[in-house]
């Protein structure tokens, strides 16, 4: 059953952040889906998740990503150690509104630096001096992270040498390194899936570039040092036992803390909100009975969507 | 909110649950009481539940906004989804129809 009303979904910020899953069949179970074993099943409340992580060993059928994408649940798939390699969703909006400003902003340079300082204020609890450079910024902002594993170190005792992993092997990297991959794939899910659902594209970064995932961790970035680094920190401190599954847990119990959920719509709207296009032409198409989208012209704006345009040809309309 | 489901309890369980809850319908119960007299009152079902199963579900301040507590041999069992709880429902070892079902 496709979705009619897409207001029957909970909104971002009262759904589950995130659902991980291996070893694991997914079946459509009663119009809903369920995770199935040889002990039994264990039915999945879809509607109200905003992404569904699933790991090693799982398999899928394809009417559990269909109810799955009807609800606006993100499906990622998670490699060994939480590394993501593939991801599909699709959004709870059928305006595309949010990103048209979204692909405005990143292409007019004056824009996107303003959405780039946006981004970056957002970081710093005090506001950045207005005369600095980008240059600058990212100066700045590269020490305010560095500060973050520091501080985090030293109050775990965790030694820190460096984010590093390579990619050919994971299991050679060392467990904070582990720990941060597992706790920022679950941030990079939610972000994702935040930004799909309010209509934007993944794509379309500012600060980072040329990456389908490139505006995730402009999102992600905003909410590492409060979330995900000292998490990763705290449970390696603790021990190696269970450590990515521990990982997750603090994810969540984080994520509801920081009410990450909450902020995270607005704080997408907040930095689009720092570049508005001149002329706002943007009409809202938001359910399934909506009119037909309009048809772009140079000269005339938008043109009505849904009409033949034939005669538009310079010939006769169709005979019959 | 605190919700008490109770599966085969001597009828005085429910007799003595109902002096604080409302019955809704045979062995569920609901009503709004302190943290502390839930504890209380949990403990005392479970104590004198003789064979019986039940659970507890209450909200308290985390993702899903409620928890869930089993006692006894529920046929459903918590499963615990990296903090998310999730019920499960036992696979039936025997085909429908047969008499005795197990008792899970």
């Amino acid at each position: 059953m496709a979705m009619k009303d897409l207001h029957a979904l909970p909104k971002v910020r009262d759904s589950f952040s995130y659902l991980y899953v291996e070893h694991k069949k997914i079946d459509q179970e009663d119009k809903a889906i369920a995770l199935h074993d040889k002990a039994g099943k264990v039915p999945v409340p879809c509607a109200g998740l905003t992404s569904l992580l699933l790991g090693p060993g799982t398999s899928i059928t394809h009417a559990a990503v269909k109810t799955l994408a009807d609800n606006g649940c993100l499906v990622l798939w998670l490699g060994e150690a939480g590394v993501r390699f593939y991801a599909q969703g699709l959004g709870e909006t059928r305006s595309a509104r949010n990103l048209l400003r979204q692909a405005w902003a990143s292409t007019h340079p004056p824009a996107r630096l303003q959405v780039v300082r946006r981004l970056y204020e957002m970081r710093f609890p005090d506001p950045l001096e207005p005369g600095l450079t980008l240059q600058q910024i990212r100066g700045h902002e590269g020490i305010r992270v560095r500060e973050a594993y520091a501080r985090m170190s030293r109050e775990t005792g965790v030694a820190w040498h460096g984010r590093s992993y390579r990619r050919d092997d994971w299991s050679e990297a060392d467990p904070i390194n582990r720990a941060l991959s597992a706790a920022n794939s679950c941030l990079y899910g939610v972000c994702h899936a935040a930004i799909v659902s309010a209509g934007y594209s993944p794509a379309l970064g500012f600060i980072h570039t040329g990456k389908m995932l490139s505006f995730v961790y402009d999102v992600a970035d905003l909410y590492k040092a409060e979330t995900t680094i000292p998490l990763a920190f705290r449970a390696v401190s603790e021990g190696p036992y269970e450590l990515e599954s521990r990982v997750r847990r603090a994810c969540r119990d984080t994520f509801y803390r920081e009410k990450l959920l909450q902020k995270i719509v607005p704080d997408l709207d907040q930095v689009l909100a720092a570049a508005t296009p001149p002329a706002d032409e943007l009409e809202d198409y938001d359910g399934t009975d909506d009119p037909p989208g309009g048809l772009w012209d140079p000269q005339s704006g938008t043109l009505r969507g849904g009409v033949n345009w034939a005669e538009d040809a310079g010939e006769e309309p169709e005979r019959r | 909110m605190v919700v008490i489901i109770l599966e085969k309890v001597p009828a005085s369980v429910r007799g003595e649950l109902t002096r604080w809850l409302l019955e809704l319908k045979t062995g569920v119960f609901v009503g709004n009481v302190s943290g502390a007299v839930r504890d209380a009152l949990w403990l005392q079902v479970c104590s004198k539940m003789k064979g019986g199963a039940g659970m507890l579900l209450h909200n308290t301040a985390n993702e899903q906004g409620y928890a869930i507590r089993l006692h006894g041999k529920t046929a459903r069992q918590i499963e615990n989804l990296d903090g998310l709880l999730l019920m499960r429902i036992p696979a039936v070892d025997k085909p429908e129809g047969q008499p005795e079902a197990p008792q899970l």
